[in-house]
């Protein structure tokens, strides 16, 4: 090898990198050395606060956060959006917490992820601000889901569960109501599309994902079925298999429901229940403004109820939504907690209601008069809310889900029977939890 | 100093270790271990993991899933991109608009293609359905969600064979072709004695190519279908990222990556052989 040779008739290009140290050196004074006290204002707390894309308008939060800081002049709040999908923001929280990361202090987190982030030992106990009677005063499914161990590890802040959407209008001209059980759902539905055109009777989400495991329990609960009772798993009972050889019967024996839907989410059903397609859709409470919107198809023609249930048991819904909660290696955990107290009290849940349509999680403000003059809805998904339950409470989750959602899958498309899958899902959420002792 | 060769290549040399070499050595050495922040294990079991994995029918499954999208969709796309490629190797007005406008499906991201042939195959709206006349359950059919996804893919990555074999058939001396013909042979003599054998290390290049993307299939595939229905278009990245990224467990996904990248490796191996061979003749 020769030495490098100079290239004749060209220079040295000028040089860049002192520009780029000043750069570097101006950032860190700039990002590095965060301290907790702001310049100039002695004592105050900053916090920052992690949440997903917020329905609406991101002003009204804004808003809100506002109010915060005018009514506790020594915490400042920052807000962070994650990505909008739930798994992104699942790994983001996965990779931050597991890390031992203290850059935020609140949290907002999905229904499903509470018992394994509490496992972890990632979220603060914040048992002490949920007393018994305080607990009281929230839906029970979501202080459910919260609670890990008899501790309380987040605060419920709005409330998401499934539901039945029906077309008003069809249902009156036909002369039914709203279908209590199943089989009412079945009779109504084929009685109606053998009459009409071009028009689905039953529509829900069967692809092979997290929407598929939501739909599926709401069978299995409303047939007294379960996954997991104390911590026993409890998935292949005759029941679980009746309730499953329906959810396959809807389409092949009842021809209700389209195979389509053994590839769908929730948009595309939500569409074609929107252009007047279909007679009932099980969708969550989101999909109401749209149907109701100006150039709605059905516009003024939906109805909503709980979910119809099989004779002799209980109407379920799984329940969604959002939880607050605070990291353990928050360095602010007071300011943190003061915070998530007034984001989840009535009047900022009203609030939230009012301004981006967030269902709250307390139960008096289904009786507030303001607040179901504005959004009349409200007042019907009361009754689904008090049937909402969690998906099973456990740390493994994530695990027990990837184990039901291919085997719910193979039943729904015909690929197996549902006692063939649920024998074989039991067997691997047996080997999950045993992993997990 | 004679040689300052290794001093200059070092920072480089250290980048490339650093980002590629460490995260490598990192995955192989978790694939030893039982791994899982949930359950709060990390200790090194040795083999364990492979062992549970050649056991697991889902892997089995996995692997047939990929090696079937990646034999169907590479063959197809060979034919049809060679096919393609002669077409566009012929003088004609407007050839360069031609090649332009071949090479749109490969330049969209893939995510969005997938979106745009989620609803294109959808049952109800869906445009195939409609042109066909057929009602059929594209995605969510277990015979057709794999083809279904095998077409997308070679709608997509069609352009991108075409475009290096169109570059291969390029510096194929326009003499050859010249003699040929003076020699009497045909359009199809030609074509097999002078294109091809020309063409062949051209056409190794793209199978090595083609056949490691195809292997490592995922974006695609986990939007149109996400693995369904039943695990029956899961391929092995999506299980890996399944393991890895929504389930945590770091050691059992590190093995199922391992095995992607021994397969991958194993494939470029043969490849290169026959490349080298090829060369040497």
């Amino acid at each position: 090898m020769s030495k490098p040779k100079r290239i004749p008739g060209r220079s040295v290009p000028p040089l860049r990198w002192p520009w780029l140290v000043a750069f570097f050196a101006g950032s860190l004074t700039l990002f590095g050395c965060g301290s907790d006290r702001e310049p100039g204002g002695e004592g105050i707390t900053t916090i920052l606060f992690k949440h997903g894309k917020i329905a609406g308008d991101p002003a009204k939060l804004a808003e809100i956060i506002a109010v915060f800081e005018a009514e506790n002049p020594g915490i400042r709040v920052k807000d962070e959006t994650l990505p909008a999908s739930t798994d992104e923001q699942h790994q983001f929280y996965v990779i931050n917490l597991g890390a031992g990361s203290a850059d935020f202090d609140v949290l907002s987190m999905d229904v499903i992820w509470i018992a394994e982030f509490a496992r972890l030992g990632w979220l603060r106990d914040l048992s002490h601000l949920l007393g018994e009677s305080e607990r009281q005063k929230f839906f029970h499914g979501p202080i459910e889901a919260v609670t890990y161990e008899g501790k309380i590890y987040a605060i419920p802040w709005y409330i998401d569960a499934g539901l039945l959407y029906f077309r008003k209008d069809l249902l009156q001209e036909y002369g039914y109501s709203p279908p209590q059980t199943w089989d009412e759902l079945v009779g109504i539905a084929r009685a109606v599309t053998a009459q009409e055109d071009e028009l689905y009777g039953f529509i829900w989400q069967g692809k092979q994902y997290e929407g598929l495991v939501c739909n599926a329990l709401e069978y299995l609960w409303s047939h007294g079925g379960e996954v997991i009772q104390n911590g026993e798993v409890v998935l292949n009972s005759p029941q679980n298999v009746k309730a499953l050889q329906f959810m396959r019967d809807l389409i092949t024996e009842y021809q209700v429901s389209p195979a389509l839907v053994t590839t769908m989410i929730e948009e595309p059903t939500r569409h074609i229940f929107g252009n007047g397609r279909a007679l009932f859709l099980r969708n969550w409470p989101y999909a109401w403004n749209i149907f109701q919107q100006e150039g709605s198809a059905i516009k003024g023609k939906v109805g909503v109820c709980k979910l119809p249930a099989f004779p002799g048991f209980e109407s379920a819904s799984t329940l969604g939504g959002w939880q607050l909660g605070v990291n353990g290696n928050s360095k602010h955990p007071q300011a943190a907690e003061k915070f998530i107290e007034f984001m989840t009290s009535p009047r900022i849940q009203k609030r939230l209601a009012l301004t981006v349509g967030y269902k709250p999680t307390r139960i008096a403000l289904y009786n507030d008069p303001e607040l179901l003059r504005e959004q009349p809805f409200f007042a019907m998904l009361y009754d689904v809310f008090t049937h909402a339950r969690p998906r099973p409470v456990s740390p493994y989750y994530m695990m027990i889900t990837q184990v039901l959602q291919p085997e719910f899958s193979a039943v729904v498309s015909g690929i197996r029977t549902p006692s063939e899958a649920l024998q074989s899902a039991h067997k691997q959420i047996v080997r999950v939890l045993e992993m997990g002792d | 100093m004679k040689d300052r060769g290794e001093v200059m290549v070092f920072p480089a040399g250290a980048a490339l270790l650093l980002v590629a070499a460490y995260p490598v050595v990192l995955v192989f050495w978790f694939s030893l271990c039982r791994k899982n922040p949930i359950f709060g294990v990390s200790e090194f079991i040795g083999l364990a993991n492979y062992q549970h994995l050649f056991a697991e029918p889902r892997f089995w499954n996995a692997l047939k899933n990929t090696v079937y999208f990646t034999g169907v969709s590479v063959t197809l796309e060979m034919i049809l991109g060679l096919s393609v490629a002669l077409l566009l190797n012929r003088v004609f007005r407007g050839r360069g608009m031609m090649r332009a406008i071949i090479l749109v499906p490969w330049a969209i991201p893939t995510v969005v293609s997938a979106r745009m042939w989620e609803w294109m195959y959808n049952t109800d709206f869906g445009v195939l359905n409609y042109l066909l006349g057929t009602q059929v359950n594209w995605l969510g059919d277990p015979f057709w969600a794999m083809n279904a996804a095998i077409f997308m893919d070679v709608w997509k990555t069609t352009p991108f064979v075409v475009l290096l074999l169109t570059a291969g058939l390029q510096v194929i001396p326009r003499e050859l072709y010249a003699a040929a013909r003076i020699d009497g042979a045909g359009g199809w003599a030609t074509f097999w004695r002078v294109t091809l054998p020309l063409l062949l290390p051209t056409i190794l290049v793209v199978l090595l190519f083609r056949t490691l993307d195809a292997f490592r299939i995922f974006d695609a595939i986990y939007v149109l279908t996400g693995g369904g229905p039943a695990n029956t278009t899961e391929t092995l990245s999506i299980y890996a990222y399944k393991s890895l990224f929504q389930t945590l467990q770091f050691g059992y996904g590190s093995a199922l990556a391992v095995v992607v990248f021994v397969c991958v490796g194993l494939i470029s191996v043969l490849y290169i052989r026959l490349l080298s061979g090829q060369a040497r003749r």
